[in-house]
C-alpha cells in the first residue's frame, strides 16, 4: 500500500521539482535520480508482490472521499487546460468536446460525490500480476526512456531554430507526470480514478505532441486530443451509466459481474469502456493521432507507444476480458476492429519509408492484435495478449530510441537513408537489428505471442481471424525484413558517426536491450510464475499452449542469435576480401560506380520494395476507417435494437484444447542428428535424380546422379573469398536452423514451429545476401522476402488446418489417427502443393533465385556467395526440399505403417509434378507470384477451416 | 581425380567477334552435344565459375572487364580461349582498336583454334582445361601458390599505362571534315 503511495507520488514529486529547478545540471540529477527511485521502487513491488496474487487494499472511507474530491478537481483542472488550448487555437471541436466533458464530469461529480463518503469504496486499490508486470514496465522502461531524454533533448535544443524557448524542463516534467498517472490507472480499482488517470495521459500527451508549438506539432496535438476525448467522453458516460444502474463503480466489481445476471445491465458501458480502450489504443477508425505523434520529439514517440499511453487501452481491454466472453456482441466489436487494423495496418507499413512511420503502423498493427486477443477473452487468449504487451513493449522501445539517436547522427529517419549503418553506426545498428528480430523472428517473443494468439484463434474456431492473421503476419515478415537488410549491409570503408551518442542515450538503449534479451531468455519463468498464475486467478484454469521443452529450444535459439548479431562470432578476418560484382565494369566498388554505356559513369543502387500500388496508405486507410466505423456503429445499433438478456447470452464456439504429444528435449535433439544425417544425403541424391530428370525430358543426357555431391565438394576446396567477412556466418545459422526445423518435424514436435524456423532460415540467407550490399544479390534478396509473404499465409493455414483436424499442432499425433488428414484438408493440400513450386524456387516462381540459365538477376540472392558459403547454401536446399516434401507426406499418414508406403509414394509423385512444372513454365512476375499465391491460399483457406470448424457443430 | 574436374563450372564472355563461335558455345549446350553431361553449368556469374571462356579479340574497350571478371574469379581457375579471334585476334587482328587475342589481358591455359570453333571442339578443350583445374586445385590444397603465366609485355604498358588509341585523324575532336 505504502508503495503503491510512493509510485504515484515519487514521479509527481520529481515533475514538480523539475520545474523548480530548470537549469541543465539541476535537470540532469533530478531526472536520473527521479528514475532511479521510480525503477528501484517499482522493481521492490514486483518482488513483494509477486507472489501474493490479487490483493486489495483497505482506504478509509473518509480519505478515499478526500481523493475523489481532488480527482474531479483534476479532472475540471484538466477540462481547463484544453478549454483554454482550444480557445486560443480557435479549434472549434476540441472546444465542443471539451466543453461536453466539462459538464460530464461536473454531472457525474454530482452524483458520485454528492452521494456522500459512506458510498466509496472499501477497498478502491488493488494489484494482481497484470498490475505488477505493468508497473515493471512503467518503471523500467518509461524510466530509462526519461534518461534517454536528457541526452536526446539536448541534441534536439541544438536543432531548433535559434531562440527557441528552451522548455526541456518541462517536457521532462510532462514525462514524469505521465508515468505517475499510468500508476494511477493500473491500480485503482476505483474507476473514478482510473478515469482522471486516464485524462491525464491524455492531457500529457496533447502537450508533449504540441511541444514545439509548430503548426503542424499542434494539429497532431488537436487530432489526439480530439479523437482521444471521444475516447474519454465514451468512458466518463460509461461510468454515469454503472452509477444510474445502481452497480458499484469499481472495476473488479463489473469484472465479477460476468458470471451473474446484473450482466444484461453492463451490455452497453462495456461497449463504451471498450470504445474507449480502442482510442487509446489507436485502432482504427481513431488511429490516426499515433501517425500524428510521430512529429513529436522521440521520447514522447517511445513513451506513447510503447510503454505507457497505448498500453493503458490496452490494459483496460484485457482488464475486461471475462466480460467479453459474456457479452458477444461487445467481443465482435473489439476482435473485428483489432484483427482489420492489426492486417490493414501491417499492409500499410509496407508502403512507408519513414522509419518512424513504420514504426507507429506496426505499434497499431500489434496494438490490434493485442485487442483482439483481449476481445477473444479465453484464458489462451490474454496469455498470447500478455506477452504481447511485454515483447512490444521492449522490442518497440529500443527501436524508438536507436531511430531517435540516428535520426540525430545521420540527419535522417528515412529507412533509404540507413543504407550502410551497419559500419557507420556499428552499436547503434546491431541494437536496432536486435529490436528488429525482436519484433517479427521466431524464437524472440513477440512470435511467441503471436503463434499463441493463432492458437487461440484457432481453438475457439475463429476463421476469419485466423485468416487475417495469416495474411497480416506475412505482411510483417516482409517490411521487417527489408529494414533488416537496409541495416545489414557492409560497407567496407565508411567514417563511424557514432561518437556523438549521449552517455544517457547509450544506457537507455543498452537496459532495454537486456530488459529485451531478458525477456526473451525468462521467458518460460515469466509464463510459470506470473502469467499463468494470473491467468488461472482469473478464470480458474491456466493454459497450456506450447509444450515446455519448445520454450526451452526457443530460449536456447534467442542466446544463439543474439551471440551471431553482438559478437563477433563468426565473422571471418582471414578471408580474402574481394569486390561485388558489378558486370566487369566497376569503377569504384565501394560506391558501387560502374561504367554505362556511352561513357557515362553510373551507380548501382536500391531502393527499398513499398509496393505503394498495393498496400498504399490511399486504397487502404478509407477501407479500414469505413469498415471499423460501420462495425463500431452496427454493435452500437444492436446494444440499442435487442434485448440486453439476449445480448449477454454469453458467446458460443468449441473449444479445443490443445493436446501437447511432442517428444522431450531428448527426442528432438535425436530427432535433429537424424535429420542431419540423413537429410542431406536424400536431399543430394534427390537434386541429383532432378537434374538427371529434367534432362530427360529436354532430351538430353544430364549429369552424373551424384554431381551434386561433386559440385559442393568442389567448392568446399575453393579458394575462400568474401566481400564483407559477415554473409558465411549469416548462412550458417541458416544451415543449422534448417536441421533444427527438420528435426523437430521428424521426432514428431511441434508443426508450427518447424514452420517459424524455416522462415528464420530463410530469413538469414536473405540478410545476408543484403549484407553484400551488390545490386545483383540485393534484388534477389528483396524477391525472396517478397516469396516469404506470398507463401507465409498458405503455411499458416496449413498448420491451423491440421491443428483442427488432430487436436494439436505436434506431428507425432498423426500416428494415433484412425484416417489421414487429407480426408479433410483437401483445399489446404492443394494449396501446398501450389506453394511449394514457391518455397523449392522451380519456375514459374523462381524469381529469387534460379537453377536455370536464365536468369537476369545473374544468380540473385547468392551471387555474391561463393566457395564453403555457396556450398553451404546447397546443402540447405537440399535439406529443404526433403523437408518440404516431408510437409506434403504428412497428409497421407495415419496409425497404420502401410501409410508411410504412401506417403512416400505421394511424395515422389509430387516432386515428379514439381519438375515437370519447373520444365514447362517460363518465369512469371512478381504481381503473379504474390496475387496468385495469395488468392490460392484465401480460396483453400477460406473453404477449408471452414468446413472444419463447422463440423462439431453439425 | 579431385573433384574440381567433375564439377567444372563455366562463365562466358565474348570479346570483339562475329559472334559465330558464341553460337557454337550456346550449341554444346544443347541435347545433341549437352555439355552438362560432365557436370558443366554456365553459371554467368564469375564468382561461381571455375573455367573463364572467352570468344572473340581483345580491344581497348573490353579488356578492363575481361581483366576484372578473371580477378573475380576465384582459385583454381583456368581460361580457355575459343575460336582464332580468341586465340590471336583473328581476322580483326589488325582493327585499330582491337589488341589481340586473350592471352594479351589474361593468362591463357587453352587456346581452341577455329573460324568458327566448333562444338566438339570446345568440349575437348574444356575437359583438358578440367586436368589443369585439377592440378591448381591440389597445389591450392597443399597451400602453394598458384603462378600466374606472364601475359604480353607490351600489353601491360598499353592497359596500366594511357591507352594508345589509334583513332582515325578525321575522328579526332576538332579535325574538319572533308566535303
Amino acid at each position: 500500500m505504502g508503495l503503491i503511495a510512493f509510485l504515484v507520488a515519487a514521479p509527481l514529486i520529481v515533475a514538480a521539482l523539475l520545474m523548480l529547478f530548470r537549469s541543465n545540471a539541476q535537470r540532469k540529477v533530478i531526472t536520473v535520480a527521479g528514475a532511479l527511485v521510480t525503477g528501484v521502487a517499482s522493481v521492490a513491488f514486483a518482488a513483494s508482490y509477486l507472489a501474493s496474487g490479487q490483493v486489495f487494499f483497505e482506504l478509509s472511507q473518509d480519505t478515499s472521499y478526500l481523493i475523489s474530491i481532488v480527482m474531479t478537481a483534476i479532472d475540471i483542472l484538466l477540462c481547463a487546460v484544453i478549454l483554454w488550448f482550444a480557445v486560443r487555437y480557435k479549434n472549434r471541436l476540441a472546444l465542443v468536446l471539451g466543453l461536453v466533458q466539462t459538464v460530464g464530469v461536473i454531472l457525474f461529480a454530482n452524483m458520485a460525490l454528492g452521494a456522500g463518503a459512506e458510498h466509496m469504496l472499501v477497498e478502491p486499490l488493488y494489484t494482481d500480476q497484470l498490475s505488477v508486470i505493468m508497473t515493471l514496465i512503467i518503471g523500467l522502461v518509461g524510466s530509462a526512456i526519461c534518461v534517454y531524454a536528457l541526452g536526446y533533448m539536448k541534441d534536439f535544443q541544438h536543432h531548433e531554430p535559434a531562440g527557441a524557448p528552451d522548455r526541456r524542463h518541462f517536457f521532462s516534467a510532462l514525462m514524469f507526470l505521465f508515468l505517475s498517472a499510468m500508476y494511477v490507472i493500473i491500480f485503482s480499482d476505483n474507476l473514478e480514478w482510473m478515469f482522471t488517470g486516464w485524462e491525464i495521459t491524455t492531457t500529457c500527451s496533447f502537450l508533449m505532441i504540441g511541444y514545439t508549438r509548430t503548426e503542424e506539432a499542434m494539429k497532431s496535438a488537436f487530432r489526439q486530443i480530439i479523437l482521444n476525448m471521444i475516447g474519454g467522453i465514451a468512458f466518463l458516460f460509461a461510468l454515469i451509466l454503472i452509477h444510474v444502474a445502481g452497480l458499484e463503480l469499481s472495476l473488479s466489481a463489473i469484472i465479477a459481474d460476468a458470471g451473474t445476471d446484473a450482466v444484461a445491465l453492463l451490455v452497453l458501458p462495456v461497449l463504451l469502456l471498450s470504445v474507449a480502450g480502442l482510442t487509446k489504443a489507436a485502432q482504427m477508425p481513431f488511429h490516426t493521432w499515433l501517425l500524428g505523434a510521430m512529429v513529436a520529439p522521440t521520447p514522447t514517440s517511445a513513451l506513447l507507444h510503447s510503454s505507457t499511453m497505448v498500453k493503458a487501452g490496452v490494459f483496460l481491454l484485457v482488464k475486461l476480458a471475462p466480460l467479453y466472453m459474456a457479452i458477444p456482441v461487445a467481443s465482435t466489436m473489439v476482435v473485428t476492429i483489432g484483427g482489420v487494423t492489426f492486417v490493414l495496418c501491417s499492409f500499410m507499413a509496407i508502403s512507408q519509408s519513414n522509419a518512424k512511420r513504420v514504426l507507429a503502423y506496426s505499434t497499431i498493427a500489434n496494438l490490434g492484435l493485442i485487442s483482439a486477443c483481449a476481445g477473444v477473452g479465453t484464458p489462451e487468449a490474454l496469455w498470447a495478449a500478455i506477452f504481447l504487451i511485454i515483447f512490444h513493449t521492449v522490442s518497440k522501445s529500443i527501436l524508438f530510441l536507436c531511430v531517435g539517436t540516428v535520426e540525430h547522427r545521420i540527419g535522417s529517419r528515412n529507412i533509404e537513408d540507413m543504407d550502410g549503418l551497419f559500419d557507420r553506426l556499428p552499436h547503434l545498428s546491431r541494437f536496432m537489428m536486435l529490436g528488429i528480430m525482436g519484433m517479427f523472428v521466431a524464437p524472440f517473443g513477440m512470435l511467441i505471442s503471436k503463434w499463441a494468439t493463432l492458437v487461440s484463434f484457432a481453438e475457439t474456431g475463429n476463421v476469419v481471424f485466423l485468416i487475417l492473421l495469416a495474411f497480416g503476419s506475412a505482411a510483417t515478415f516482409f517490411f521487417w525484413a527489408k529494414w533488416l537488410g537496409k541495416l545489414a549491409g557492409v560497407i567496407q570503408k565508411s567514417t563511424n558517426v557514432e561518437k556523438g551518442v549521449h552517455r544517457s542515450e547509450w544506457f537507455a538503449i543498452g537496459f532495454i536491450a537486456v530488459l529485451l534479451l531478458g525477456c526473451c531468455l525468462g521467458l518460460p519463468l515469466i509464463s510459470i510464475d506470473v502469467v499463468t498464475p494470473y491467468l488461472s486467478g482469473q478464470f480458474g484454469s491456466s493454459p497450456e499452449l506450447i509444450g515446455i521443452d519448445n520454450l526451452i529450444l526457443m530460449v536456447v535459439i534467442v542466446a544463439f542469435i543474439a551471440i551471431v548479431l553482438l559478437t563477433p562470432f563468426g565473422r571471418d578476418t582471414k578471408k580474402r576480401r574481394v569486390s561485388v560484382y558489378l558486370s566487369g565494369a566497376t569503377v569504384n566498388s565501394e560506391t558501387r560506380t560502374y561504367q554505362g554505356s556511352m561513357g557515362f559513369l553510373r551507380n548501382a543502387t536500391k531502393r527499398n520494395w513499398y509496393l505503394d500500388g498495393i498496400f498504399g496508405e490511399k486504397r487502404l486507410k478509407p477501407l479500414g476507417q469505413i469498415l471499423c466505423t460501420a462495425v463500431l456503429l452496427m454493435c452500437f445499433a444492436a446494444s440499442l435494437i435487442f434485448d440486453p438478456e439476449v445480448l449477454a447470452g454469453g458467446s458460443f464456439f468449441v473449444e479445443r484444447i490443445v493436446l501437447l504429444v511432442g517428444p522431450d528435449l531428448v527426442g528432438i535433439l535425436i530427432g535433429v542428428v537424424v535429420f542431419a544425417v540423413l537429410a542431406p544425403i536424400a536431399g543430394c541424391l534427390l537434386d541429383g535424380l532432378d537434374r538427371k530428370v529434367s534432362a530427360r525430358m529436354q532430351g538430353r543426357v544430364g549429369p552424373k546422379l551424384l554431381q551434386p555431391y561433386y559440385d559442393v565438394r568442389k567448392l568446399l576446396a575453393k579458394e575462400q573469398v568474401t566481400v564483407n567477412g559477415v554473409d558465411e556466418a549469416y548462412v550458417s545459422c541458416a544451415i543449422i536452423f534448417v536441421m533444427l526445423a527438420g528435426g523437430l518435424f521428424i521426432s514428431g514436435s511441434n508443426l508450427l514451429m518447424t514452420i517459424f524456423l524455416v522462415t528464420l532460415a530463410t530469413l538469414f540467407v536473405i540478410i545476408s545476401a543484403f549484407s553484400g550490399r551488390s545490386p545483383y544479390a540485393d534484388t534477389g534478396a528483396d524477391r525472396e522476402c517478397l516469396q516469404v509473404m506470398s507463401y507465409e499465409p498458405m503455411l499458416m493455414i496449413m498448420t491451423v488446418g491440421f491443428f483442427t483436424v488432430t487436436q494439436s499442432f505436434d506431428t507425432a499425433v498423426l500416428f494415433q489417427l484412425d484416417r489421414p488428414i487429407i480426408g479433410m484438408l483437401l483445399p489446404i493440400f492443394f494449396g501446398l502443393l501450389f506453394i511449394l513450386t514457391i518455397k523449392l524456387r522451380k519456375s514459374p516462381f523462381d524469381l529469387s533465385y534460379s537453377h536455370h540459365a536464365h536468369q537476369e538477376i545473374v544468380k540473385g540472392i547468392t551471387t555474391e556467395m561463393n566457395g564453403r558459403t555457396l556450398a553451404k547454401v546447397e546443402v540447405m536446399h537440399w535439406c529443404e526440399s526433403i523437408l518440404f516434401l516431408m510437409w506434403v507426406g504428412m497428409f497421407f499418414v495415419w496409425n497404420n505403417p502401410v501409410s508411410i508406403v504412401v506417403a512416400l509414394v505421394v511424395m515422389a509423385v509430387v516432386w515428379f509434378l514439381e519438375v515437370l512444372t519447373d520444365n514447362n513454365f517460363a518465369r512469371v512476375k512478381w504481381q503473379t507470384c504474390l496475387g496468385s499465391a495469395w488468392l490460392v491460399a484465401l480460396v483453400a483457406g477460406v473453404v477449408n477451416l471452414f468446413y472444419v470448424i463447422v463440423i462439431p457443430f453439425m | 581425380m579431385g573433384y574440381s574436374s567433375k564439377s567444372p563450372w563455366l562463365i562466358h564472355y565474348d570479346g570483339s567477334s562475329c559472334n559465330g563461335c558464341d553460337i557454337e558455345v550456346l550449341d554444346s549446350m544443347m541435347p545433341l552435344y549437352d555439355i552438362e553431361r560432365f557436370g558443366i553449368i554456365n553459371t554467368g556469374n564469375p564468382k561461381h565459375a571455375d573455367i573463364f571462356l572467352v570468344t572473340g579479340s581483345i580491344n581497348h574497350q573490353n579488356v578492363k572487364v575481361v581483366r576484372e571478371i578473371y580477378d573475380q574469379m576465384t582459385e583454381p581457375k583456368v581460361v580457355v580461349a575459343c575460336g582464332i579471334c580468341a586465340c590471336t585476334g583473328g581476322v580483326f587482328r589488325d582493327c585499330y582498336n582491337v589488341l589481340g587475342g586473350v592471352d594479351k589481358a589474361i593468362p591463357v591455359d587453352m587456346y581452341v583454334p577455329g573460324c568458327a570453333v566448333r562444338p566438339e571442339n570446345i568440349i575437348d578443350a574444356v575437359l583438358k582445361a578440367v586436368d589443369i583445374l585439377d592440378e591448381k586445385a591440389k597445389k591450392l590444397a597443399a597451400g602453394e601458390t598458384i603462378e600466374k603465366r606472364e601475359v604480353g609485355a607490351s600489353l601491360h604498358e598499353a592497359v596500366d599505362g594511357e591507352l594508345p588509341v589509334r583513332q582515325p585523324e578525321h575522328t579526332k575532336p576538332g579535325a574538319k571534315r572533308e566535303a
